[in-house]
């Protein structure tokens, strides 16, 4: 071999090397940041404690907008019943990903604990509008805006990640004495399509404000 | 010396094409929205046995004709008149009235081809690269040898 066909043999290779290294950076750079939608493995936060100053419940009115400033949250919010098989629905999986209030639910701000739902991925579409859902913490403001008007604000008291196959249904929709919120939906790891996990968002009403003054409580 | 300049343009034309492959392959197809996953499947687990309203019964009837539930999901929705019976309801004003079962499925996984489809054409032109750059030296080899 001539130094001169080995100087060129190892240009070749190292520009092999290099454009493999190309697309392995390519694939790491060009997901649909689905990767980042794993929830945070802490566990929850504290157990919930009741307010201190309990605020009045509103009356029964259908939310049309959630906004959680923490996680960049703001979205309109559609009705769900259950589905055919007696679970609950889930929005559709369309680009616009919205958020879906479980219409058997207290509406937001009344007596009992109010669910809402919304996907953390949405197939092909990418992310969901619940993706950081899991990086909720403790005393993090979610407001809800509601048709008559009138705005329930809510602070979150716990952040729970549990095993669909352990869905705690009792704390999810178990009676309480006061207003609550409940924001669903999944996370985990993944087997395919499917999540192992839901991410569950436990939160008391702090605030209510009407249609024309700020704070009626 | 001409050699050197063709065998340097050579090079350079199969870098180039090799940088430019990834960059072609970073243009997935775009995957049609699968839309059965719109709808939640009606069979992801065995169905109640349609009951009276009364709500699941924990023990089995004994009769050998009860219609027991389909072993596997069934790929066509069944034309079920009666909804199936929540787990429960509560009666109190203000609280869930019908409690879904089970949890919610609120996730649809992306699809997983794009990555490694990705990474696959990446070390494909790699290798297309590694077997110009061999075919390169073995001609340079052959033409110094023969003195061409």
């Amino acid at each position: 071999m001539t130094p001169r066909s080995g100087r060129v043999l190892a240009t070749v290779v190292l520009a092999a090397v290099l454009a493999g290294c190309g697309g392995q950076g390519s694939e790491a750079g060009g997901g649909r940041a689905s990767g980042g939608n794993g929830p945070a493995r802490h566990a929850t936060t504290a157990p919930p404690q009741p307010s201190a100053e309990p605020v009045r419940p509103l009356a029964r009115s259908e939310p049309v907008g959630l906004r959680i400033p923490a996680i960049g949250v703001d979205t309109p919010v559609m009705r769900l019943g259950l589905a055919s098989d007696g679970t609950v629905e889930v929005p559709p999986v369309a680009d616009d990903d919205l958020a879906g209030w479980y219409r058997h639910s207290p509406a937001p701000g009344q007596v009992g604990p109010s669910v809402v739902l919304g996907h953390v991925t949405v197939g092909s579409h990418g992310d969901g509008v619940f993706r950081r859902l899991a990086r909720l913490h403790r005393g993090d403001r979610v407001e809800t805006r509601l048709a008559n008007g009138t705005a329930a604000e809510f602070a979150v008291i716990e952040v729970r990640t549990v095993a669909k196959a352990e869905f705690p249904t009792d704390d999810v929709y178990g009676d309480v004495d006061r207003p609550e919120l409940r924001l669903i939906t999944c996370g985990g790891p993944r087997s395919g399509d499917e999540y192992r996990d839901n991410v569950i968002v436990f939160a008391e009403l702090t605030a209510t404000t009407s249609a024309r003054s700020p704070a009626v409580s | 010396m001409r050699r050197t300049i063709l065998s340097a343009v050579a090079l350079a034309c199969t870098a180039v094409l090799a940088g430019t492959a990834p960059a072609f392959a970073t243009d997935p197809t775009p995957v049609p929205s699968d839309p059965a996953a719109t709808t939640p499947s009606p069979g992801t687990e065995p169905s109640e046995a349609p009951g009276t309203g009364t709500g699941p019964s924990e023990v089995p009837t004994p009769s050998v004709s009860a219609p027991a539930p389909a072993a596997e999901p069934s790929e066509v929705p069944t034309p079920s008149v009666s909804a199936p019976a929540p787990a429960y309801e509560v009666s109190a004003d203000g609280q869930v009235s019908v409690v879904p079962e089970g949890a919610a499925d609120t996730g649809v996984g992306a699809a997983q081809s794009s990555g490694s489809d990705t990474g696959l054409i990446g070390a494909g032109a790699g290798a297309g690269l590694l077997a110009g750059g061999a075919v390169l030296f073995v001609v340079r080899r052959r033409r110094a040898a023969t003195g061409a």
